[in-house]
């Protein structure tokens, strides 16, 4: 009997070995990321130089649902990279970051660092930014798009009119392409500090530059036939599919951030020229620059995750992306001649004289900045559903009103 | 030839042996070897995870939800905070409404298909075998809102043009109207296979000679399904099917985060998508309110499938179930038509998502699948990646050393329960089987205080134990089962041949082979193709669910590449289930019945 109480307990050991045996190796820099398909394709190249193994978890959208219950469980990754930078100054507050290392925050002009700086320190670092104040188009086929907003309108509308391929293309299926179109609005019709307003709760959701906003999107949503297959169809639409659309000649134009460039050329037919991006039309108050990016926030005590992302910023650490497209960075020591075509998005980007603002939803605190079937996400798609009856703009005020509210109540503010 | 015949024969006895009510089994024969001491041994290591992974977890989320931030007492303060925040009720009535809906439609189409025909049991087998995430990127592709690419629109299209309605303005699968539908149906899909099997099994127990009296009494056909089926032993054994469905629309967690798209999440959530979006995993207030609730519900659940279970029949011996022939079963034409229909259904979405994975990935996004091609480019991308493959070899290590650590644990405490029967061992089978109804979702936050008490947060084996103990009550289930269906006079040689009672043990196991198979194979399929787990208490490697997942932010420009990928990460399970499909048929036929 001893010998099988034998085998049976170094069946037992062997295989509690083995189990602690994979957990003890060296473990690699667990990073959480958003991306997903190409994108996610690229960071995985990006970081396959980095001298340590890392290991890349997409998370998809819902990243702070994610964040929150591996810190909770301890087992948070290393570094977290997110576009919604409202998470890094919760988290900041919370204690469960720690600063990025110091040489780090030099290498961002002021406003960007502001961004990401909570009660005057620094505890993310910028390793990708957006420009999402493009109306890409395939130059080819179509002119160039108006510079004004009311003659955009009055384009989409005769367009709409005249049949063929739709004006438009609108992956609303993502709320966060419907939330830059607001956005864009919202600059180019607000007076200066509005805007902000909206972010620190001191100008209200249904106010009348939210109204106006709304009321100006409603005029070109609400268009028969400006968007292929209609608004249902527009509801189930991804970015990047309203990206192919467009490709493919099934719609004139579409609003999308620079990063869409890599997803453009690849679905391109043979023989097509790249898309062309025009910046978005003013408003009659300004012509908005909108910016987004994505930032890495170093969870406390990880000493590798400071390293990882102190790398990440370097000049040629991301070259594998900026060579493949659809990529940009506020990183001042990548010059705007490195990123090629896209070089005068680029110097857009960095210079301070062009009033950039940052992307609303992504400072919002709470379920008011999304993800998927939350907040103003929500709010907008159901907005766009209903954008052809009566009341579409009132409700939507409400509701945002509401939201907000909610969003206080929920992060104790 | 020989083969089918035995799995009938396998399945029936199981079957007809399961008939008993609670634990009047073959076991009470050992209390004359009163053995105390040594099944308390036996039963150390399960007590221990479940005690320390799920009972006091649990616990401890009932407290909080009547408890404020500093341990005070708040009564259903925390219950009316939750149910007043916006859209709860909407949640919970979605989440209800899974519950009662699904396991309805799964048992009227598995019980008519288990009538019809006996073939084709591995069409819808399969299914089981998938990861559910694996079937959220087939419907997902399936229902596409582009004719081209979605079969389901094309289908769907076609129809509302016979009613007049023109192409743009049909109604959307995936739209905030249908998508509950889309998900049921995509549910529905991968869970027929269980009643199938189980009622196949049932219906062999009856005895054949009922039917003949009800008919020779002037019954109809209506009398017939009554008196002959339904009463005997349908009632029962489709309560047990409908709790397990019902159990199991917790898990369509996996589905609705992968198949609705943003702008129809909220129309498509239920309460395990709700809590996991909005609480930010907050284990206390609120957020452990609305956990409890699912808690109650569950309870609910069980106790009125061990109610609704009773047996209303003595049960038929095996002698009595002579195998009943093809021909006496499909009489009607409904009967042969639908199985047709049905395998029809059945195989179009996975037929949809292999001739998806070989087109180049430009071709699937821009022309669909129906186009002629024969690319392995999308594979290509997909295993190019040195991370799916690390992927890979992470989940297979993982789900071969939770399945053997499964074995090892579950094994001694099915025997104690089987055949030494300390006291207690009625209590300690209906808390498994509570156990094993328990979403992990509801009991994270104190796991992972377990976890971290203990050091193992964010390990390798802390994901292991979560696997472990979460498996585990099944197996034990299936085992004792088995173990308890071993004759008395195996037992008995074994005595006389081992004399101490591990030599008894380890003389009485191989009798339980085939269930130790069907127990292996179901927890490695288990921990294959798991997502929640992985998401919550991954770390040290990010496994195989996780990884599919990341990838299905955006479907139309990644088709090709998910659909190699998805079909990629399905074939180990596939694999194994296919192999051991006889173990598992009585497996699941014996740990579901009982």
């Amino acid at each position: 009997m001893t010998s099988r109480r034998a085998v049976l307990g170094g069946a037992l050991g062997a295989v509690v070995a083995g189990a602690t045996g994979c957990g003890r190796s060296p473990r690699p820099v667990q990073v959480a990321v958003v991306w997903s398909g190409g994108e996610l394709v690229r960071f995985r190249e990006v970081v396959r130089q980095y001298p340590h193994p890392v290991d890349v978890v997409s998370t998809r959208n819902d990243i702070d649902a994610f964040l929150s219950a591996r810190y909770r469980a301890g087992n948070q990754p290393d570094v977290a990279i997110v576009p919604q930078i409202s998470l890094i100054a919760d988290y900041a507050r919370r204690g469960w970051l720690q600063p990025v290392p110091a040489e780090v925050t030099r290498r961002f002009a002021d406003q960007w660092q502001a961004m990401v700086t909570v009660d005057g320190r620094q505890y993310g670092a910028w390793v990708k930014a957006a420009h999402k104040s493009l109306v890409w188009y395939p130059a080819d086929r179509f002119p160039e798009p108006p510079g004004t907003w009311a003659e955009f309108v009055a384009l989409v509308r005769e367009r709409a009119a005249a049949g063929g391929p739709a004006p438009l293309a609108l992956g609303a299926a993502d709320g966060w392409v419907l939330t830059d179109w607001l956005e864009n609005l919202l600059i180019g019709f607000a007076a200066p500090g509005e805007y902000q307003g909206l972010v620190d709760g001191t100008e209200p959701w249904d106010g009348p530059l939210v109204r106006t906003a709304l009321t100006e999107l409603a005029a070109v949503w609400a268009i028969p036939g400006a968007f292929p297959d209609g608004i249902g169809r527009a509801l189930i639409t991804q970015n990047e599919e309203s990206v192919i659309q467009v490709v493919e000649g099934r719609a004139a134009m579409v609003v999308e951030g620079d990063f869409i460039a890599a997803v453009a050329d690849r679905f391109r037919p043979a023989g097509a020229a790249a898309l062309s991006a025009a910046r978005f039309p003013a408003g009659p108050r300004a012509q908005p620059l909108l910016v987004a990016g994505d930032a890495a926030m170093v969870f406390a005590g990880s000493g590798v995750g400071g390293e990882l992302v102190e790398w990440l910023t370097r000049r040629e650490s991301f070259r594998p992306w900026i060579t493949a497209g659809g990529y940009l960075s506020p990183n001042t020591l990548i010059k705007p001649d490195a990123y090629g075509p896209a070089a005068a998005r680029a110097a857009e980007l960095s210079d301070p004289a062009g009033a950039l603002q940052f992307d609303l939803s992504d400072q919002l605190r709470g379920s008011l900045g999304g993800p998927d079937g939350l907040g103003s996400w929500k709010i907008l798609q159901d907005f766009l559903a209903e954008v052809t009856r009566p009341g579409a703009v009132d409700r939507a005020c409400r509701r945002l009103v509401r939201a907000a509210a909610q969003a206080r109540r929920e992060t104790g503010s | 030839m020989t083969q089918p015949a035995r799995t009938r024969a396998a399945a029936s006895r199981l079957l007809g042996e399961t008939v008993v009510i609670d634990d009047v089994g073959p076991g009470r024969r050992s209390r004359a070897y009163p053995s105390g001491g040594f099944a308390s041994l036996l039963l150390t290591p399960i007590a221990l995870l479940l005690g320390g992974i799920l009972l006091w977890p649990v616990a401890r989320t009932v407290q909080a939800s009547v408890t404020g931030p500093d341990g005070q007492w708040v009564g259903l303060e925390n219950f009316r905070t939750a149910l007043a925040a916006e859209g709860t009720w909407e949640v919970l009535g979605r989440t209800v409404l899974w519950a009662a809906v699904v396991p309805v439609v799964v048992i009227t189409l598995g019980f008519l298909l288990a009538a019809s025909r006996r073939s084709g049991t591995l069409l819808l087998l399969a299914p089981m075998a998938l990861p559910l995430v694996v079937t959220g990127v087939m419907f997902r592709l399936f229902y596409d809102p582009d004719p081209a690419r979605g079969a389901g629109t094309a289908v769907l299209t076609a129809l509302a043009g016979l009613f007049g309605v023109p192409a743009d303005a049909a109604p959307a699968w995936l739209g905030s109207g249908l998508i509950t539908v889309a998900l049921m149906s995509a549910f529905v899909w991968a869970w027929i296979g269980l009643p199938v099997v189980v009622f196949r099994a049932a219906l062999d127990a009856l005895p054949a000679d009922l039917t003949d009296a009800v008919r020779a009494n002037g019954g109809g056909r209506l009398d017939v399904f009554r008196d002959a089926l339904w009463r005997p032993l349908l009632r029962r054994t489709a309560a047990i099917v409908f709790a397990l469905v019902a159990l199991g629309t917790a898990r369509a967690f996996d589905l609705i985060l992968v198949m609705a798209p943003g702008s129809s999440l909220d129309e498509a959530a239920n309460l395990a998508v709700r809590v996991w979006q909005t609480s930010g995993s907050a284990t206390t207030g609120p957020a452990a309110a609305l956990n409890t609730l699912w808690l109650v519900a569950l309870g609910i659940g069980v106790v009125a499938a061990a109610v609704g279970g009773r047996q209303a029949w003595p049960p038929p011996t095996l002698e009595a179930a002579p195998a009943r022939t093809v021909a006496e079963r499909t009489r009607w034409p409904v009967r042969r038509a639908l199985p047709i229909l049905i395998a029809l259904l059945w195989a179009v979405p996975v037929l949809a998502l292999v001739a998806t994975s070989l087109h180049s990935p430009r071709e699937a996004a821009t022309r669909g699948w129906t186009a002629a091609s024969l690319r392995l480019s999308s594979y290509g991308e997909i295993l190019t990646q040195p991370e799916v493959i690390r992927s890979f070899g992470f989940t297979a290590l993982l789900a071969v050393s939770v399945t053997v650590l499964v074995i090892i644990v579950a094994l001694p405490a099915g025997y104690a329960l089987a055949r030494l029967r300390p006291p207690g061992t009625s209590a300690a089978g209906a808390l498994l089987v509570a156990a094993s109804a328990v979403p992990v979702q509801v009991v994270a936050g104190p796991i992972n205080e377990v976890l971290e008490r203990a050091g193992l947060a964010g390990t390798g084996v802390g994901l292991g134990l979560v696997h472990v103990a979460l498996g585990a009550p099944f197996a034990v289930l299936v085992l004792r089962n088995a173990l308890a269906d071993v004759p008395g006079a195996r037992i008995r040689a074994a005595r006389t041949a081992g004399r101490r009672e591990w030599g008894v043990l380890w003389r009485t196991v191989p009798a339980a082979v085939p269930a130790i198979i069907a127990v292996a194979v179901l927890e490695f399929v288990q921990v294959w193709n798991d997502f929640v787990v992985g998401l919550l208490f991954g770390g040290s490697g990010t496994p195989l669910g996780l990884m599919v997942f990341g990838q299905t932010r955006q479907f139309v420009s990644n088709s090709g590449t998910l659909a190699a990928f998805a079909l990629l990460a399905s074939i180990p399970p596939l694999v194994v289930i296919v192999l051991a499909r006889r173990q598992v048929i009585a497996g699941l036929v014996s740990g579901a019945v009982r």
